[in-house]
């Protein structure tokens, strides 16, 4: 665990430079790009929460867009409720025209930031936590997931499209309030919002690391593996998955309430299919073994999307298709894997004249000869 | 009674479309572990055929169907042996993949026709109904559900009575052990892929009398028909049949009960508990591996 | 004291009866060998006894807490440890890291939350060394040879230290020379471990066994000393009649 824990640290400072600073630099810190660029990093954000299920515990979560979505909502609500402020009863005008009487209950609570805030995170963690118990519980994998995810995610749009009077419908939740924090109105079109959501990215990614590189993390990659045979050692199976399945979902909220604050509005469309599978394959061009190569995979690829789509209109399209096809098949482990293969090479080279030194492989070495370390 | 009778009848139609959309991703999905999300592209494909040959050269909806078959079932095989065969037994791979596919699809057509709505004339002696116990039964409708019952035959025949059918069961089972029999599992494969593509055209092309055809039609389709083909059993040609046939008739009901959007919400919270509790599907095949 | 029971253990698959009515008493610190041609439920015991298979009736009883109905997670915590036929190990991980999933005292997700390292000395030094895997911590899993295999999963079991480890065919693909690394390893281990072990190589099972317990038809034919069994009328007709004069190779 120690060797993988030096890479994750340079790995991360690395990005961490690209984004407070070569990012922002790129762009002459115009407001307008900045804005698209906040919009980058909250989807590296979700590309990263893919990657944390499906990369280290093999858990391919078709609907992560659902808790995205959550989140974007959770955020649309609040800022909706202080744009209605001055309306009579405070109700949002979607509820007035669809002759809502009073605003339902379930709004009361967003009223408040901080309640909004914490809800944006745990909303999405419960509902996870709930569907995780559910599947793992019944020892669902792979293909099983995929289904169950995609078909929840499915409903709770359907339902959301539905429910006008709540929900704002197919429109959404659009004409929303600047979101206030200590005071602060928040200027989606500014350096210190794009700061804000390059922060909430380190963040968010810094506790990912944590929980990847700790022993629970161990515990998932082996369950990957073999999942029966971590049962035998004692571990209980399906609650490491429900954890990281919520964990994931903590992190698609929070990349949903940054992606409302940068589009001003939620959108049934961002529980959608088309975009939650694109989300899985960002985390694919990316590499789904590593969180930060994901979430790279992610601002790179909309990134791309930004400049190339105004260059080719319907091609861009079609060229993420071929890009997609083209991942599968020739780098399955994304562009993390290219590095990876690249360093493993490098370290077999001198890893076998280590090993030419010490001779035959049959000799047991003395103690302490291998790295020490310590537990707690 | 007539509207119990109605509602059973719609409900069989829509049960024969999802069927025949369900039946080739079936057998895709029982013989290679390839989760075809471009198969609704394949119906697409079918549509814009059918739709193509009337507008272009006037021909009959029927004439159409067996031309869209083989066309589009030659498409199938390129991709199968460009893309697909290397895919073979990675199921979240492929998933990832064929979604690729679509999307590469979707926009080749919309580049050569349009985002406009098409529109398909039905044959013209099918053109109208007749009352049955006080139901209204659309003819056309009727010739779907029979059409489909008849592809489920053939295939169920080609899969169990025909020598294809025989190597493709043994290359399932074991493909090491085929190969020594001089089976061509490579072979058996590709003809495989190409069979259920053309059975995807073959809907699409029957259900454009019914529906607009727009590049983007074959997202709903494939979503609908991959619960089908979970709920069935993976690799049950029967199952799927059954499955269909429930989910159809589920559809109908529920949005004569309540609405069509709560009816389309219980069944994936149905499907949902299905997959929960009987992952293997409700009629495994278990002569499979 | 009795470290593992079985009291009228059956279980059915569809008509077939694999185990019938097993009844097992297995002291503290044992080396129990497991015998009987195949198809006579070995392997099936095992399974039953680790929770991957639910017995159709009968109790599993650890020291004098009744097992059957756990999970197999809550029985490998309970301390039930099981070596499968074919060696199981993490394919993708270190030979470290396996040894880290291996120690599971504290398997709790708030526990290996705050674990980072794995210490290469003391307990885990000690086991490298006695599986002779010492200098290959840094190496994958699916890099070792099939009887480095073999000593890793054993090694994983001995780092989890449990009180019953069930072993299915230890040898199974080693060389001779490491066929008698094993029973010298084995032989160490008795006394503090009780042990189950199934297995066809008698050489083996001479070399290593205090008790041996025959099985036949799902059922337990005889049970004693190895000469006992080996001279035993019974034993040697079930497997005269089943699979040749192995019993005698």
């Amino acid at each position: 665990m120690n060797k993988g824990f030096t890479v994750d640290c340079i790995g991360y400072a690395l990005f961490a430079a690209f984004v407070l600073l070569l990012m922002p630099w790129m762009v002459d810190f115009s407001g307008y790009e900045l804005n698209s660029y906040a919009r980058y990093l909250a989807l590296g954000v979700v590309a990263a929460a893919v990657a944390l299920s499906w990369g280290t515990a093999g858990i391919l979560n078709l609907g992560q867009a659902l808790t995205f979505g959550i989140g974007s909502y959770v955020m649309a609500m609040h800022l909706k409720l202080k744009a209605s402020a001055s309306q009579p009863g405070g109700m949002p005008d979607f509820m007035v025209w669809t002759n809502v009487e009073s605003l339902p209950w379930f709004w009361e609570p967003f009223r408040s930031l901080p309640l909004t805030l914490a809800a944006g995170v745990l909303v999405p963690v419960i509902v996870a936590g709930l569907l995780g118990m559910f599947m793992f519980r019944g020892r669902i994998t792979g293909v099983f997931v995929a289904i169950i995810t995609l078909s929840l995610m499915l409903a709770v749009q359907l339902w959301i499209i539905n429910e006008q009077g709540w929900t704002g419908g197919e429109n959404g939740i659009t004409s929303l309030a600047p979101l206030e924090l200590f005071g602060w109105s928040v200027d989606t079109y500014s350096l210190p919002f794009y700061y804000l959501a390059a922060g909430c990215l380190l963040a968010v990614l810094a506790l990912g690391l944590v929980l990847i590189r700790s022993k629970a993390g161990l515990v998932l990659r082996a369950i990957k593996d073999d999942a029966a045979r971590v049962r035998f050692f004692g571990y209980d199976v399906a609650r490491y998955e429900t954890i990281v399945f919520s964990a994931s979902a903590a992190m698609a909220g929070v990349a949903g309430m940054l992606y409302c604050l940068v589009l001003e509005f939620a959108s049934p469309t961002y529980m959608g299919l088309s975009l939650s599978l694109a989300m899985v394959i960002w985390a694919a061009v990316g590499g789904r073994e590593s969180i930060v190569a994901a979430a790279l995979g992610g601002i790179g690829v909309n990134m791309a999307e930004g400049r190339l789509s105004d260059l080719f209109f319907d091609q861009w399209t079609l060229m993420l298709g071929v890009i997609f096809i083209a991942v599968v098949l020739f780098l399955p482990r994304g562009l993390y894997g290219l590095l990876d293969g690249a360093r493993e090479m490098l370290s077999a080279r001198t890893g076998a004249v280590r090993e030419n030194a010490a001779g035959a492989g049959k000799v047991v070495p003395p103690t302490g000869v291998a790295s020490e370390g310590k537990t707690d | 009674m007539e509207s119990l009778f109605n509602e059973a009848f719609i409900g069989l139609s829509l049960a024969s479309i999802l069927l025949m959309v369900a039946l080739g991703l079936a057998i895709i999905y029982g013989t290679m572990g390839v989760i075809n999300l471009a198969h609704g592209q394949f119906v697409m494909l079918g549509a814009y055929g059918a739709w193509l040959l009337q507008t272009t050269f006037g021909l009959s909806l029927l004439v159409a169907i067996p031309v869209v078959f083989v066309v589009v079932a030659l498409i199938g095989l390129g991709i199968e042996r460009t893309i697909v065969h290397r895919l073979y037994r990675r199921p979240l791979d492929t998933i990832l993949a064929t979604w690729g596919i679509g999307i590469v699809i979707e926009q080749l057509v919309r580049a050569g026709f349009g985002s406009d709505s098409r529109y398909v004339a039905r044959p013209a002696f099918l053109e109208d109904g007749f009352l049955f116990l006080g139901a209204y039964v659309s003819s056309y409708r009727l010739f779907i559900i029979l059409f489909s019952l008849a592809m489920l035959a053939a295939t169920w025949y080609l899969l169990f009575r025909t020598e294809f059918g025989t190597k493709l069961r043994a290359v399932i089972q074991n493909t090491e052990i085929s190969r020594c029999y001089g089976i061509s599992a490579k072979r058996v494969y590709a003809l495989t892929f190409a069979y259920g593509a053309g059975l995807a055209a073959v809907a699409g092309a029957l259900v454009t009398p019914l529906v607009s055809v727009t590049p983007t039609m074959g997202t709903s389709f494939v979503v609908d028909a991959f619960l089908v083909v979970i709920v069935g059993g993976v690799g049950s040609v029967l199952g799927s049949a059954a499955s269909a046939l429930m989910i159809g008739e589920a559809s109908a009901w529920l949005s004569f009960l309540s609405s069509e959007t709560t009816g389309r919400i219980l069944i994936l919270l149905g499907v949902i508990v299905l997959i929960r509790f009987r992952p293997q599907g409700l009629f495994p095949d278990t002569v499979r591996r | 004291m009795a470290a593992l029971i079985l009291e009228g253990l059956t279980v059915r698959f569809g008509g077939l009866v694999a185990v019938d009515g097993l009844d097992l008493h297995v002291r503290d610190g044992e080396l129990r060998c497991l015998l009987g041609p195949n198809g006579a439920g070995k392997s099936t015991t095992l399974d039953l006894i680790c929770g991957k298979t639910q017995p159709t009736s009968g109790r599993v009883l650890l020291g004098d807490r009744d097992i059957t109905g756990l999970p197999e997670y809550q029985r490998a915590r309970a301390g039930v440890g099981r070596k499968f036929q074919t060696p199981t190990v993490f394919r993708s991980l270190t030979v470290l890291e396996n040894l880290e999933i291996g120690r599971s005292a504290r398997p709790g997700v708030l526990d290996t939350l705050r674990v980072f390292r794995t210490p290469v000395r003391g307990r885990v030094q000690d086991v490298l060394e006695m599986v002779g895997l010492a200098d290959a911590i840094h190496t994958r899993a699916d890099n070792l040879s099939h009887g480095q295999t073999q000593w890793l999963e054993i090694a994983m079991l001995l780092m989890q230290d449990c009180k019953v480890i069930l072993m299915d065919e230890p040898t199974a693909g080693m060389t001779v020379q490491e066929t008698a690394q094993t029973a010298a390893l084995f032989r160490q281990l008795r006394g503090d471990h009780t042990m189950i072990v199934v297995e066809h190589d008698m050489t083996f099972v001479r070399d290593i066994a205090e008790t041996v317990t025959v099985m036949d038809m799902g059922s337990l034919l005889a049970e004693g000393s190895i000469r006992e069994i080996e001279s035993d009328p019974a034993v040697r007709e079930a497997y005269l009649a089943d699979t040749g004069d192995e019993a005698h190779a």
